[in-house]
């Protein structure tokens, strides 16, 4: 005899329940991927938007080389006698080639093609400073020179960025939900597959909480198993995700780096599962119990 | 022990199926529960092993008013009840000797005891090789056995039996009533529903017959109906006077299990 009788059947006997693990499977999937897609997102263009944060971008777009070689040179003199301007230095051919082949292939990029001479520029985040009267200051150089701090399409990117964690949280809610109603649903048809063992039960002196802590561990199972192969699916397609697009993306975006700290904390995801699971288990019975004489 | 007082008891919206039950078990007294089929002997049952509630009426166990507890006071009164089901209610994916320990394991009997108590009370039952066998794979009268068994391994205050004998030869009825007796000098009160008469007249017991639902308290020997006000002093009935060697040899008495495993304490729950 084992220390704990298993009253209710055997789970491989649950025909009402049997495939439950596997349906929490998918949804432990479709949440884990949601939450690492959020993960993957806020991390990777967080470090972008970072890194641009202190960035000043001027082009000068002069058609004339020597005079755009004379406003270049002005324009540095200009930001280096400015308080708060840490480094001026214009991106050398190579590098606007660079830049350049995603867009147009490699070895499109021409001698002859007019290209704009580019002046990246690194400012303290110490000092602020005035980029109207930069930018005046510049106009008065040339009208070609255009000053860029990245803030005006960096704003809309970020609003996209949020609406785009706000849906997977959404999606993340809609998929709790959904395994709750699973959970009640699964418990109730297998409270009514074993209605006679629970009467017996009860008829031989069981308490309400003797009959639910059966049916909350069965589930918690259920959840953690399900759980368990959900993230295994998960974090298979994610890094078959990540290999993929390094190639195909080939430069246009930055592949965000796989965040390991904050991809493990999804580890806890079927820990979470579980307890979902075995909680909806516990009430849905409880309740059920309270209707019985 | 038991006291029913005025009670009624109709299923849904239908007519009463019992009317104006009123008796008083005493402790450790012995009944037969006789009369046709249909005529509410079940029901009966299910209000004293407290499956159903009374449409009315009240019901006094254990001197507390069970009517008016609460479903959580419950399950304390169900385990001093050990029931033996007309349809046996085995647990068909468990064992004979699991099925049998459920009442001790449900008040958190320790597993060493409990293995031992068991396997004994099945061996006295003539099951002892048939102790790992699931009910699915046992005979009527083998179930009849492990079911008589399970409620009589805490040796319960109450023991209601619902043609416990039915399903056994005479030679095997006559060691379960053994049995019923031995537990009903050991305080237990007692009640049998039956359709055999021999078995009635043979213990010699009173008999609370039903009949269209209604109660009539016969005494033992006769077979005439209790005047009104006798039948809430029912006669006494002394089983030690039984004479041992009608029911077989007194090979097994039942160990007083309460001192193991408590009779009202919900050690099973605490860690619920």
């Amino acid at each position: 005899m084992t220390n704990a009788i298993h009253f209710l059947p055997d789970e491989k006997n649950h025909e009402a329940t049997r495939l439950l693990p596997y349906v929490m499977a998918v949804m432990v999937y479709l949440s884990a991927l949601a939450l690492m897609g959020s993960i993957l997102l806020h991390k990777g263009f967080g470090d972008w938007t970072e890194s641009l944060s202190n960035r000043l971008t001027v082009q000068v777009t002069t058609a004339d080389r020597h005079v755009r070689a004379q406003q270049v040179e002005q324009i540095t003199q200009l930001l280096r006698n400015t308080p708060g301007i840490e480094s001026v230095r214009k991106l050398n051919d190579v590098e606007i080639e660079q830049l350049l082949e995603p867009w147009l292939g490699a070895g499109n990029v021409t001698s002859d093609l007019p290209v704009p001479d580019i002046l990246d520029v690194t400012v303290s985040h110490a000092l602020d400073i005035n980029l109207d009267a930069l930018s005046a200051q510049m106009a008065r150089i040339s009208d070609d020179i255009h000053l860029d701090d990245h803030q005006q399409w960096l704003g809309r990117f970020l609003r996209l960025m949020d609406m785009v964690e706000y849906t997977a949280l959404g999606i993340l809610l809609l998929v709790v939900m959904a395994t709750i109603c699973m959970v009640i649903f699964g418990t109730k048809a297998g409270m009514a597959e074993n209605r006679a063992t629970i009467e017996i039960m009860h008829h031989l002196g069981a308490q309400d909480s003797m009959v639910a802590r059966a049916y909350q561990d069965r589930f918690m199972a259920y959840g953690l198993k399900g759980g368990i192969i959900g993230l295994i699916l998960a974090f298979t397609t994610l890094i078959s995700l990540i290999y993929l697009s390094r190639d195909l993306a080939a430069g246009l975006v930055k592949v965000p780096a796989l965040p390991i700290a904050e991809v493990a904390t999804l580890l806890i995801v079927p820990v979470i599962a579980a307890l979902i699971s075995m909680l909806t288990a516990r009430i849905t019975v409880m309740r059920d119990l309270g209707r019985m004489v | 022990m038991i006291h029913f007082d005025n009670i009624g008891m109709r299923y849904g919206m239908g007519s009463e199926v019992l009317k104006d039950i009123s008796f008083n078990l005493k402790p450790g007294s012995l009944h037969f529960l006789t009369g046709p089929s249909g005529a509410g002997k079940t029901s009966l049952l299910k209000l004293m092993y407290l499956a159903q509630r009374p449409s009315r009426g009240k019901i006094t166990m254990f001197n507390e008013d069970v009517t008016a507890a609460e479903r959580g006071a419950l399950p304390k009164f169900r385990r001093k009840i050990g029931v033996v089901f007309q349809d046996f209610r085995l647990l068909d994916h468990l064992s004979a000797v699991e099925n049998v320990a459920l009442p001790l394991w449900i008040s958190g009997g320790k597993n060493i005891e409990i293995e031992e108590h068991v396997e004994e009370l099945l061996t006295w039952v003539g099951l002892k090789d048939r102790m790992k066998a699931r009910p699915p794979t046992l005979s009527g009268g083998e179930k009849q056995r492990v079911a008589i068994a399970r409620a009589v391994i805490k040796r319960p205050d109450i023991l209601l039996a619902d043609e416990p004998t039915g399903n056994v030869d005479p030679a095997i009825a006559k060691r379960i009533m053994h049995l019923f007796v031995e537990l009903n000098k050991l305080g237990t009160t007692t009640v049998i529903a039956t359709h055999d008469m021999n078995l009635v007249a043979e213990i010699g017991a009173d008999r609370m017959h039903l009949q269209d639902g209604r109660l009539h308290m016969i005494r033992a020997g006769e077979n005439k109906p209790l005047r009104e006000d006798e039948q809430f002093d029912p006669t006494e009935f002394d089983s030690r006077k039984l004479n041992q060697d009608e029911f077989g040899p007194k090979d097994y008495r039942p160990k007083d299990y309460r001192t193991t495993y408590g009779d009202t304490t919900l050690a099973g729950d605490e860690a619920s």
